[in-house]
Parts: structure tokens; C-alpha cells; sequence
């Protein structure tokens, strides 16, 4: 059982670990294209924490995330990552609690699941505003989701580090 | 003593006498030193000479410290002036920079008499890959509104996008190939009102697209895309970007044409906004 100091040095990691990672990729990795997208980080950060944590605080973080993306991240609507991550990290909590053991391929899954989600919404707000075309975001989608799976490689060992140091 | 000088003093002056007169005689009548001067000389000649080496042992490192200790002196005197030179050139680039930009910007308002501009500087560039923003560092402390115009730095001031969001000293400019950008224009060459508006396929290769062309309009590859500054709205003739291509709807309807924007958004580093404008009829 972790100690109101522990939870608060754990989150406080959490937040820590994210910025540094934000920094190395804006340092390293900001202006790299593969298949014409770049890599976006913050649905990687909601999946991976909430599928280690438990739902409340996951849906938590990932609200967290959502709000913070919003206010500073022009999206396709104005609350577009509140909902999408909100929504996004209760998924992969019930995703990891009952079928895929937290691991790497879990935090494949959960990314995937949380690009889903903003993907989503990204691809209907844009339908209903201008009938963009579903094959050409679609791709965009596929491609965005699997371009930053790749920064899983840095990513998932660094907030794997922290769930363990903090909970097992 | 005194006997012996009282005795053979007289004699003693004498011989020394003869002596200096022979000496005196010698060295007028011969062109080397006597015998005695030779000898003299021959015995302290190792001397002299080790007495002066000796000394100019000690001039040669006594020039030697001082050199040295000029030498050191002269360096960091040299070091310090290349240090100065260096920041002096660094300035003069910097100085160089803002003087074209400057001139630029003059060149633009002595075109655009009518535009109150702003210059800002990008500070970052959307991290999406469904919106093409960017903000800059300039804000409601300076003057910027939400919808001004944003345009390139060059004298040309080609269109880059509106001012969307602002704040104390940020605003975000959503770019003209942003699918949310719609733009009353005109075709520069027949003055043809059109639309210009953001595409999401388009967006991808950087380009947006101009639609409701008339029916009657012949579109030419290089044609010049102006804002329409109809409604007072936005600022007029500002340039959008160049025809590229003409390509018919989904439906097979209508036709609408590929509009490649006049500026790199990949390279700017920094944009006017155009605070105000008197409108021109």
C-alpha cells in the first residue's frame, strides 16, 4: 500500500519521465517524417500509464493528458484529446486488467487502441465539416499510429522502470 | 721607503720616463701594440672572453624571460582582440540579418501603405498531423488580434495564415493549407472571385484548394491567387499561392483547382502580421 508521499512522488515521475521524453524527441526527433507523418507522443504516454495503473487513476492521467494537449495543441476540435484520451485510457486500463498482461505487446495494444480513439473523433469532426475523404484519413491514421509506435522502443522501458520501482 | 725613493726616486721617474717615451715611440712608428700591451692582452684575453660570455649568457636570458613574458602579454592581447573580432562578426551577421529583414519590411510598407504590420518570430510548429499551425511570439501586449493576417517577411508578403487563438505575448496561426481555412479570393489575371479552402488530402502535400470557379473561367497553370479583401473582412491582393493543377470533384460536377502556396512553411522563421488595414477601394 503506497503512502500518500509515495503516490505523489510516483505521479510526480510519471510527469517527470513524459517531459523528458517530450524534450528528447522535440531535441532529436521533431522534424523526422516517415511515410510523410511525424511522431506524435502524448497518446503513447495515456496508453502505456494507464494500462500499468489502475483504471481510476489511469482514466485520471489520461484526462490529465487530455486537458493539458488541448490547452496547448491546436486539434480538429476544441476538446478533442480531453474526450479521446479520457475515453482512451479507460479502455486500456479494462484492455490490461482483463486480457493482456502489462509487457510491451500491451503497450503496442493500448497505443493502438488509444490513436483509435483520437483518430476517431479527428476523422469525424473533419467528415462532418468538409467530407473529407474516410480512405485518405484512414491512411493517415494507420500511418500515424505506426510511426509512433516506434518511439515505444524508448518509451515503454523508461514508465516500466517507474511502475516497477513504485508498485511491485 | 722614504730613503729609497729620496735615493733612487730620481732615477725611477727617469726610467719610467724613457719608458713612456719608448712606448710612445713604438706605437707611433709600428701599426700593431707593443710587446707588452700583446702580452698583456694574450693573459687576459680567456678571461675577457669568459667574463664576456658569461655576461651574455645572462643578457641573451634576461632578453630571453622579457620575450617571453612580452610574448605572453602580446597573446593575450591577440587572444582578446580575436575574441572581439569574432563577436563583432557575430554581431555584424545578426545586424546583417535584421537589416534585410528590416529593409523588407520597409519594402513592404512602402508597397502596402496600408497595412500596419508586426514583425514575429515562430516558435513552434503543430505537432499534429491533422492541423498545420504554428504560434508565434506575439500577442495581445502587441497588438495582435484573433483573425489578423499573417504573411511572409519577404518585401512580396505572400499569405501564410490567420491568427486563430491569442494570447498575452503568443498567437496561434492556423496556416492557409489547414482544413479549417477558408478564404474569399480572387484569380489576379481575370479578377474572378473564387474560394480558397484547406483539404484534407491536400494538406498532406501542402497545398489547399481554390473552389466555385466560374464556369466560364479559364484557369492557367502559374495563375496568381490574391485575397479578395471583399467584405473589408481581410486585407486585399495579398497573394495566396499559384495554380498548379485543375482537377474535377468526386462528383465529376465541378471543377476546383491545386493552389501551391507562395511560401515554404518548413523554413520560416519569422512572418509579419498584418495588425490593421485601411481598405482600398
Amino acid at each position: 500500500m503506497l503512502t500518500r508521499r509515495d503516490i505523489i512522488i510516483k505521479w510526480s515521475s510519471y510527469a517527470a519521465a513524459c517531459l523528458l521524453l517530450l524534450l528528447l524527441f522535440a531535441l532529436l526527433l521533431r522534424d523526422v517524417e516517415l511515410f510523410g507523418v511525424r511522431m506524435f507522443l502524448p497518446p503513447l504516454f495515456v496508453g502505456v500509464v494507464a494500462s500499468m495503473e489502475d483504471a481510476r487513476a489511469g482514466t485520471i492521467f489520461g484526462l490529465a493528458c487530455g486537458v493539458l494537449c488541448d490547452l496547448t495543441t491546436a486539434g480538429t476540435f476544441p476538446c478533442v484529446y480531453t474526450l479521446a484520451f479520457t475515453l482512451a485510457a479507460m479502455a486500456c486500463s479494462a484492455l490490461a486488467k482483463s486480457v493482456l498482461q502489462p509487457g510491451v505487446l500491451c503497450s503496442v495494444a493500448v497505443t493502438a487502441l488509444t490513436f483509435l480513439f483520437v483518430d476517431m473523433l479527428n476523422m469525424l469532426a473533419l467528415f462532418l465539416r468538409q467530407r473529407a475523404s474516410f480512405g485518405a484519413m484512414a491512411l493517415l491514421a494507420v500511418q500515424e499510429t505506426v510511426v509512433s509506435c516506434l518511439f515505444l522502443i524508448v518509451c515503454h522501458p523508461v514508465l516500466w522502470m517507474l511502475h516497477r520501482k513504485f508498485t511491485l | 721607503m722614504k730613503d729609497f725613493f729620496s735615493r733612487y726616486g730620481v732615477w725611477i721617474l727617469a726610467v719610467a720616463a724613457l719608458f713612456a717615451v719608448a712606448l710612445s715611440a713604438f706605437s707611433y712608428f709600428t701599426s700593431t701594440s707593443t710587446v707588452l700591451e700583446n702580452a698583456a692582452g694574450v693573459v687576459t684575453s680567456p678571461f675577457r672572453f669568459a667574463a664576456e660570455s658569461v655576461g651574455q649568457w645572462f643578457t641573451d636570458k634576461q632578453r630571453y624571460y622579457k620575450s617571453y613574458n612580452d610574448l605572453l602579454a602580446e597573446n593575450a592581447a591577440l587572444k582578446q582582440e580575436v575574441a572581439e573580432l569574432r563577436a563583432n562578426a557575430r554581431q555584424a551577421d545578426r545586424d546583417r540579418e535584421e537589416n534585410a529583414l528590416l529593409r523588407d519590411l520597409i519594402g513592404l510598407r512602402e508597397q502596402r501603405r496600408e497595412l500596419e504590420l508586426e514583425s514575429a518570430m515562430i516558435l513552434e510548429r503543430s505537432s499534429s498531423n491533422w492541423t498545420r499551425t504554428m504560434t508565434l511570439n506575439r500577442g495581445t501586449a502587441h497588438g495582435v488580434a484573433r483573425n489578423n493576417m499573417v504573411v511572409t517577411s519577404s518585401s512580396e508578403g505572400h499569405l501564410v495564415g490567420v491568427v486563430t487563438e491569442v494570447g498575452l505575448n503568443w498567437c496561434t496561426v492556423q496556416t492557409i493549407i489547414d482544413t479549417d481555412t477558408e478564404l474569399g479570393a480572387l484569380l489576379f489575371r481575370t479578377g474572378d472571385a473564387v474560394i480558397a479552402e484547406g483539404d484534407f488530402t491536400l494538406m498532406r502535400e501542402k497545398r489547399l484548394k481554390v473552389s466555385y470557379l466560374p464556369a466560364d473561367t479559364s484557369l492557367l497553370v502559374g495563375d496568381y491567387i490574391v485575397t479578395s479583401g471583399l467584405g473589408g473582412y481581410y486585407p486585399s491582393n495579398i497573394v495566396i499561392g499559384t495554380v498548379e493543377r485543375v482537377e474535377t470533384d468526386e462528383n465529376g460536377l465541378a471543377q476546383y483547382a491545386v493552389l501551391a502556396p507562395m511560401c515554404d512553411f518548413d523554413t520560416l522563421t519569422e512572418v509579419f502580421i498584418i495588425k490593421s488595414f485601411d481598405i482600398v477601394e
